[in-house]
């Protein structure tokens, strides 16, 4: 069971809309960290992804485990989150 | 067939502008049409910063603009997108049947549109440190590089763009050309005043040789310069590479429908490929401009010939 879906995002990441897009037709809540706003949050996604990119979704589940999907990647995303 | 699976007039592979176009206008003619994308809408539009050359609009617009309003417009009309992957297209005769990640689906009509993505460059760095150095995307990623040192590769219009907009975040940036620019002259003009500026630095004849790194991290891009034979290191931060496109069709590779030695799709003069019932548009097909607006243009000229299709009645001139 997801807890909490937090997504990393920039401004003009088009991907970033496609994440939110499906998080959204499924009904889900997530918060946005968008880095443009928020630069000093950089380190925070290289961290939790390991890459310097977005979007990065942390699905954090009940238990406390953390999924993090790098990219738009519906076959990882759609089971996270399921 | 099997009964029980999903039965659609149209289904489009791709949401792009050349499908969007299409189901705008099959979606008006009151065709019911499913869109499966399995990437971003907008498709590379959707990833591109501005787009200057879309008529319409004098100032520019943002590709993740154009590609929503496009989006927008095409389900207000009816069109239904579905975010998944079609992975076979398997012709049984009335109906086509589709293999896609949510099932098998039927339909009456196919329109393939799903496009092209950069190509990479194949030098050694390039897989090893992809996501850590190494990108395809500047609008997704350019935001890391903050005062940063970056090198793009690549001359055509996609590259000197995207060059142009990592100056919003880069120090510097080498741009890395293996022949020379061959982006369009508004373009080049504009690359010249970031020249001027000293943002760009413009590397005519230089291959991209090796991306090199260290602790997990892009430091460094050796190159050759070909015209004074020697080779040439750029210690930078990051990567981005913009070096052309190839087609999405690896997933009709092992069906009728005939692909140039690229692999684009052949179509006939309908944009109707070997299968009966299975048109190709916009950037996939074999023999495109790479132009959104030529893409927009095929998929209205698709769905056109899709409904004649439909309808039975032979591929006639448009009133």
């Amino acid at each position: 069971m997801v807890k909490n879906i937090t997504i990393f995002t920039t401004n003009t990441c088009g991907y970033c809309s496609m994440v939110k897009k499906y998080l959204g037709a499924k009904g889900m809540s997530y918060e946005e960290v968008n880095l443009d706003e928020f630069p000093q949050r950089q380190a925070e996604a290289l961290e939790l992804s390991g890459a310097l990119t977005v979007p990065v979704t942390v699905v954090t589940k009940q238990d406390e485990t953390k999924e993090v999907i790098v990219g738009y990647n519906l076959a990882k995303l759609a089971p996270a989150v399921a | 067939m099997t009964k029980s699976t999903p039965k659609h007039d149209v289904i489009v592979i791709g949401a792009g502008p050349a499908a969007l176009t299409a189901a705008i206008y099959t979606t008006r003619e009151d065709i019911e049409t499913l869109i499966f994308e399995r990437g971003v809408v907008g498709g590379l539009a959707a990833v591109t910063d501005k787009i200057d050359n879309y008529p319409g609009f004098p100032d520019g617009v943002e590709g993740l603009k154009l590609s929503d309003d496009l989006r927008k417009q095409a389900e207000r009309f009816g069109a239904v997108i579905e975010l998944g992957e079609v992975t076979a297209i398997i012709d049984e005769g009335k109906y086509k049947k589709l293999e896609t990640t949510s099932g098998d689906m039927h339909a009456k009509a196919v329109l393939i549109a799903t496009g092209s993505d950069y190509k990479k460059i194949n030098a050694p760095g390039e897989e090893e440190f992809y996501g850590r150095g190494v990108h395809y995307c500047a609008t997704c990623d350019g935001a890391f590089y903050r005062d940063k040192k970056l090198v793009v590769v690549g001359g055509g219009n996609s590259a000197v763009q995207e060059a142009i907009f990592l100056t919003r975040f880069a120090s510097h940036i080498d741009l890395l050309v293996r022949s020379t620019i061959k982006a369009s002259d508004v373009l080049q003009k504009e690359l010249q005043d970031y020249a001027k500026k000293g943002k760009i630095t413009v590397h005519l004849g230089t291959q991209t040789k090796e991306i090199i790194g260290k602790d997990k991290f892009v430091t460094k891009v050796a190159g050759y310069d070909t015209a004074k034979k020697k080779d040439v290191d750029f210690v930078v931060d990051g990567v981005f590479v913009f070096v052309g496109l190839e087609p999405n069709s690896q997933f009709i590779k092992d069906t009728k429908i005939e692909l140039d030695e690229i692999g684009f799709v052949k179509t006939d003069e309908n944009l109707q490929t070997a299968i009966t019932g299975v048109f190709a548009c916009g950037d996939i097909r074999s023999g495109a401009t790479m132009q959104i607006a030529s893409a927009a243009g095929e998929g209205a000229t698709a769905a056109l010939k899709i409904r004649e299709y439909l309808e039975g009645r032979p591929h006639a001139p448009q009133n």
